[in-house]
């Protein structure tokens, strides 16, 4: 499994260097930067940083520079964690590859691992530069439990992964990345507290959020690094994670292999 | 003039086909749209806005949904185009670029009536939903019975100009998904769809007044929520006109240049 995954690993970062110079990378940092250049904008310029009175109590913390650019960034990695996994496959259907993968006796395990692991690279990368940069807009990290906020980052991308196994079969039903990959992320930017805590949402809407790991995912980040808590304090949160990554892991196996006949039977026969 | 409408006509024909060929083009028509309308509505949630709030010193509390709802029309009409541009990269995979440019069709023509096409099935959906919501969220004065026709007008014109001129930039750009993102966003964010560009300092001034999606809302603002009378806006209106007079020129230029670059390296066809 373990070759699979180096393979994988090794021809991925090869394609990311010399088929699409950067401009998946450089497109999620400048996402993320434009996150914090709004929160930063509407914070001094616009409202002279006065807060609703509620704020602090549902946040957690008075620090919304803090909170909203921590949101941006997380989103970012969420975003780049989802659309680099789920459109591994379709990638391969569209350049021609997929009949090659699929014929290979190679665990299929080992491939989304090489994926994942190619996809950490690159993430922690614009994950480091959007929060250096958030850090020059206001992000104050002087409280962040390090180790717990490393290991939460390390639980999401798992969580991530499992959610993009699920979005990654819905594309290949849909044989489309575009319409169902941007979907998701305008729901999940909108239902999440990327930029607002949830509960400002309309009671309906809440449930909404529950279901994407985005949510828990950040809520206990955000713990950690502004307010400097440690693991364990945030355990309800990572409970909250492992119960969905379980769920969205059980339907994208599912969905994935159906979907792999599907396609092997609409395609090569 | 005959020849003009007949090409016009082919084009939409074929965005049309090209677009509409399944149901999920809904999405981006209109499920989009207006959840990133809900969410920036919501993004104001933790900041005080009663009126007192220093939010008054732009615009009042209630008049906030009616800021944003503007915006985002003026936004979605200009971003059609930005979508639309970007989709040109696939008449170069798709070799039908090289047909297009060997033909004897006036340049300009397949660029301007490819912008009206798409804009046009771009923004429908949309619309009525902002005219709809526009009626619930009240709060507006409009300077006349004809000021929204006029506000559609002034959008419709500077969104076709401003897309004729990125289907030239993107002519010069192989990857043009990069384009895509550095031109989408800061749009987003500087041109006043969200935030008045009234607050900004003066660096994100300079770089609001190069999109003329700034102007364009100005406008609108004046005519839909401000009652403004038309004497009043002819500063701005003057400022937009030679805006977008200068994006044409410049639109034309380039179309020149790029063609001489694509015919002597040949690189019509993607790769």
């Amino acid at each position: 499994m373990f070759r699979v995954a180096k393979a994988t690993f090794v021809r991925n970062t090869l394609v990311m260097l010399r088929a699409y110079p950067w401009s998946f990378v450089i497109g999620h940092i400048l996402a993320g930067v434009y996150t914090v250049l709004f929160a930063y904008f509407a914070y001094h310029y616009v409202f002279a940083g006065q807060l609703d009175s509620r704020f602090q109590h549902l946040a957690g913390t008075a620090d919304y520079l803090s909170y909203a650019i921590l949101g941006g960034a997380f989103y970012a990695f969420a975003v780049s964690t989802l659309m680099n996994v789920s459109r591994s496959l379709i990638t391969e259907l569209r350049e021609g590859t997929l009949e090659a993968v699929l014929l290979t006796p190679s665990l299929r395990r080992g491939y989304f691992l090489g994926n994942v692991a190619q996809q950490v690279m690159r993430t922690v990368f614009e994950f480091s530069i959007i929060v250096l940069i958030g850090a020059l807009f206001g992000l104050n990290l002087v409280h962040t439990h390090l180790w717990s906020a490393i290991a939460v980052w390390i639980l999401s991308t798992g969580a991530f992964f499992c959610q993009a196994l699920v979005l990654g079969s819905l594309m290949l039903r849909f044989r489309d990345t575009y319409i169902t990959q941007n979907t998701l992320f305008v729901i999940m930017a909108f239902v999440s507290g990327v930029t607002f805590p949830t509960p400002y949402l309309p009671e309906w809407l809440q449930p909404l959020g529950a279901i994407m790991p985005l949510s828990p995912a950040l809520d206990a980040f955000r713990q950690c690094v502004i307010q400097g808590k440690p693991l364990v304090a945030v355990a309800p949160q990572l409970l909250h994670m492992a119960v969905l990554s379980l769920a969205y892991l059980v339907i994208g196996m599912w969905g994935m292999r159906r979907m792999e006949k599907r396609v092997v039977e609409s395609i090569f026969a | 003039m005959k020849q003009l409408t007949a090409l016009l006509w082919a084009e939409i024909q074929k965005e049309h086909r090209h677009s509409f060929h399944s149901k999920m083009v809904y999405f981006s028509l209109l499920i989009w749209p207006a959840i990133m309308f809900v969410t920036a509505y919501y993004s104001f949630a933790p900041f005080r806005t009663g009126a007192d709030s220093p939010l008054a010193r732009f615009l009042s509390a209630e008049q906030l949904p009616l800021f944003l709802l503007t915006g985002y029309l003026g936004y979605i009409f200009f971003w059609c185009l930005v979508q639309s541009a970007w989709q040109m990269s696939f008449e170069r995979q798709a070799g039908t670029m090289e047909m297009i440019f060997i033909s004897p069709v006036n340049r300009l023509a397949f660029l301007y009536g490819r912008s009206l096409s798409s804009l046009v099935e771009g923004v429908w959906l949309f619309f009525c939903f902002t005219l709809l919501a526009l009626l619930f969220v009240g709060g507006m004065h409009p300077s006349g019975w004809w000021a929204i026709p006029l506000a559609f007008f002034v959008l419709l014109v500077s969104a076709i100009v401003w897309g004729g001129f990125l289907s030239v930039l993107f002519l010069f750009s192989r990857d043009a998904s990069f384009l895509y993102t550095v031109l989408d966003e800061p749009m987003l964010i500087f041109s006043g769809v969200r935030l008045p560009p009234l607050a900004f300092p003066l660096w994100a001034k300079a770089i609001s007044f190069c999109f003329p999606l700034t102007y364009a809302l100005q406008l609108v603002r004046g005519l839909l929520m401000e009652g403004a009378p038309l004497s009043a806006l002819a500063p701005e209106l003057a400022l937009l006109a030679s805006v977008l007079l200068l994006l044409v020129l410049v639109t034309v230029v380039l179309l020149k240049k790029a063609e001489k670059h694509m015919k002597e390296t040949g690189n019509m066809v993607m790769y």
